[in-house]
């Protein structure tokens, strides 16, 4: 578009059409009864806080005290408290069931990825058929784990060996877990296992040779009697492969595109806007819970 | 069974207690082995020695616990009747009642560690205690009402131990080890004895009530993802549980001791004792009807299917034929009925059976809610304790039973007629 027209109008065009239209500054100040010049200094500043050339505590060290001196018990602003914006990401994760197919591909790269042993998927597609022949709807559910903000497995675990980390995963300290279970009854989401130990080593040769790196911890080959098997696993939101700047593999394989991966903090992010989707709902809210996975319907 | 310490009084009948004494241990010995082989077994296999799973993540062995727990809670709230609020009709099972609550203490915590994914690491539980985890708490908790047991027990028997420790036997052996040198009996000692078990007595009440039994009915009543669990009344219901079995163990276990031993039975202790049991079992009852009756109102989808599970299913011949029937409806008749409330016979099988009923209502607290699953599309559980388990089951109570056994053999438990005339006064 416009790539051979010279009648175009440049950003630089619109300024000018801007400013032509703008009341002079000097001039109203002029007509009101405090410091024109303070006025114009401010506004010049306020710019520079916005493209980001000044930061907003220096812009209040230097002009409080002449705003004091101007309006006296008029002005009550301060240094806005700006520390705690700087945390760092908080995972989350948007599934739109709209676009979900059932293909279950979530749940097979999830098997692949995290090797998990037979009689434990992280992740799972729940099927359900709405609705009476001829009118019927199919729903499919894919359910993690949560990552709950509240989590109860968390809240029961007797040795801390759940736990909830900054960056909003819930942990398993599969080193510490002593197998009482008490966590898989406690989950509301069915979203924990135990590793009774099972192998595909029949089907599979050369498959205990190597295990997944869950929470960033290498454990080399699966043996009896070795950790994890004994104690309880989840998903992890594939940590590792946060780690290293990848997407859970769920998220990577969906053939239908039907989920997201990201950082709720973060405003711009394509999860946060997801989020703020009036589609947008978590499942047994009244738990209370707080998922860190969010719905869309 | 025998008991050495009596051998003055009773010389005619000891030949035959001590047949029948070897008889027993010996049954034990081989009950113990049997089970002590899968025991070994699941230590090296794992939990895949059980029918266990993700679904349905607790079995015959977390309902044994409970079981376990709530017979000692009952135990003990039944000798603080004794001791702090001085019913001294029931004064004759006193110790008993005391030693009992320390086995069945073990016992259950053997059980929970036989659940365990990892019973080496049993310690991080107290290690790494977790203070929002009411597990994490029961742990402490158990310990705690172990040691007080231990303690309340010894200053009751102390009495005994002293004037033991003069005979040349092997309970006087026993008796010389626990006992210092200059240990007398007298009127001064009595009072401080007696003030002391008061104390630990009332100390011990709530941490029972509150703590041991309460508490492990918290487990399950926190548990917001099991509607059918999470109520306040559940705890309640523990409770009134433990005292119910608890009774019922005590009476059963003095009337088969004293038929053994050929020795008179307390027709009226019994009797009242019969009628205590059958009040808390009412009481008991109640509570549940309420419990049932709430959860079924509510319509909950999650909670009438744990309902039914319990109640039509498979596994309803546990609620209607167990719980209800052998442990509610038949002990009562049994109680109330005029032809049977006097007939020492009966109320045994009465007690008996309602210790088998508390039974059935442990298993059936822990593995119903468990065959539901939390969501509806998920598979169902599907649980029925294996051979294994059982077997590991009948193990773990074996060695109770043996070290309950070996213990009244070494300790004066059992009141002699002469020490109820004195001791609590
Ligand atoms: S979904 Fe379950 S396992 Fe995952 S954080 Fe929530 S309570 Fe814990
Ligand atoms: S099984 Fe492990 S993670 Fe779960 S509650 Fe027990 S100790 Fe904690």
């Amino acid at each position: 578009m416009g790539l051979f027209s010279n009648w175009d109008l440049k950003p630089r065009d619109y300024d000018k059409i801007v400013d032509q239209k703008l009341p002079n500054a000097e001039k109203v100040l002029n007509e009101s009864q405090y410091d024109t010049k303070l006025g114009l200094n401010m506004a010049r500043d306020a710019r520079k806080v916005i493209n980001g050339s000044m930061k907003i505590d220096d812009f209040h060290k230097v002009y409080s005290s002449s705003l004091t001196m101007e309006f006296g018990s008029y002005y009550a602003s301060d240094t806005p408290d700006t520390k705690k914006t700087n945390k760092g990401p908080k995972w989350v994760m948007v599934i739109d069931l709209q676009k979900c197919i059932g293909c279950d591909t979530c749940t097979v790269s999830c098997k692949a990825e995290n090797r998990t042993p037979p009689g434990i998927s992280y992740n799972v597609v729940m099927e359900s058929l709405e609705g009476e022949f001829p009118n019927i709807k199919a729903m499919n559910l894919p359910r993690p784990c949560m990552q709950c903000d509240k989590p109860a497995c968390a809240q029961v675990c007797p040795t801390r060996a759940t736990y909830k980390m900054e960056n909003g995963i819930v942990v398993i300290d599969n080193d510490r877990c002593i197998g009482c279970r008490y966590c898989i009854v406690a989950c509301p989401y069915g979203a924990r296992s135990f590793d009774f130990g099972d192998s595909y080593e029949q089907e599979m040769t050369g498959y205990n040779d190597v295990t997944s790196p869950e929470y960033g911890v290498e454990r080399g080959e699966r043996k009896k009697g070795k950790t994890p098997i004994g104690t309880v696993r989840k998903c992890s939101f594939c940590f590792h492969r946060l780690q290293r700047g990848e997407e859970p593999a769920c998220v990577e394989t969906c053939i239908g595109d039907a989920r997201f991966f990201g950082d709720i903090n973060d405003p711009n992010s394509v999860v946060s806007k997801l989020a703020a989707s009036p589609r947008a709902f978590r499942l047994k809210e009244e738990l209370g819970t707080q998922p860190s996975v969010i719905y869309l319907r | 069974m025998s008991n050495l310490a009596l051998k003055l009084e009773h010389k005619s009948t000891k030949s035959t207690d001590t047949k029948v004494f070897k008889i027993w241990i010996s049954a034990l010995t081989v009950a113990f082995l049997a089970g002590g082989y899968f025991i070994v077994e699941r230590m090296i296999t794992g939990l895949s020695a059980t029918n266990l799973s993700s679904i349905t993540p607790w079995g015959a062995w977390i309902a044994f616990y409970i079981f376990f727990v709530g017979l000692s809670a009952g135990s003990f709230l039944l000798s603080t009747l004794i001791y702090v609020f001085g019913m001294e009709e029931y004064e004759r099972i006193g110790k008993a009642a005391l030693f009992t609550a320390i086995v069945c203490m073990i016992v259950a915590l053997t059980f929970v560690l036989m659940d365990l994914g990892r019973p080496e690491r049993l310690m991080n539980a107290i290690i790494y205690w977790n203070v929002t985890s009411p597990l994490g708490w029961e742990v402490h908790f158990y310990l705690v009402y172990i040691a007080l047991l231990m303690v309340e027990l010894y200053i009751a028997m102390r009495e005994d131990l002293v004037r033991a420790a003069n005979t040349n036997t092997l309970k006087g052996f026993v008796a010389r080890l626990l006992t210092s040198k200059n240990s007398t009996i007298n009127t001064l000692t009595k009072k401080r004895d007696h003030m002391w078990m008061k104390i630990l007595g009332t100390i011990g009440i709530p941490i029972a009530i509150l703590g041991v039994h309460g508490g492990t009915g918290t487990i399950f009543a926190m548990v917001k993802a099991r509607p059918a669990w999470n109520t306040a009344i559940f705890p309640i219901i523990f409770v009134v549980s433990a005292m119910v079995s608890g009774t019922a163990l005590l009476l059963a276990m003095y009337v088969i001791k004293r038929k053994v031993q050929k020795k008179p039975i307390d027709q009226k202790m019994i009797i009242s004792l019969s009628k205590l049991m059958a009040g808390f079992l009412i009481i008991d009852l109640g509570l549940q009807f309420y419990e049932y009756l709430t959860g079924w109102y509510g319509l909950e989808i999650e909670h009438l299917d744990t309902l039914a599970t319990m109640m039509a299913s498979d596994l309803s011949w546990s609620f209607w034929g167990v719980q209800m029937f052998l442990g509610a409806v038949v002990p009562l008749t049994i109680v109330f009925w005029k032809k049977t409330n006097q007939n020492i016979n009966a109320l045994l099988v009465a007690a008996i059976l309602i210790v088998v009923g508390i039974i059935g209502v442990r298993f059936n607290i822990v593995v119903p809610s468990l065959i539901v699953p939390v969501f509806h599309e998920l598979p169902w559980g599907d649980y029925f304790p294996t051979v294994k388990e059982w077997m590991v089951s009948v193990g773990v109570v074996a060695m109770g039973l043996l070290i309950y056994s070996i213990g009244e053999l070494l300790l004066p438990i059992e009141e002699t007629s002469e020490e109820v005339s004195h001791n609590g006064k």
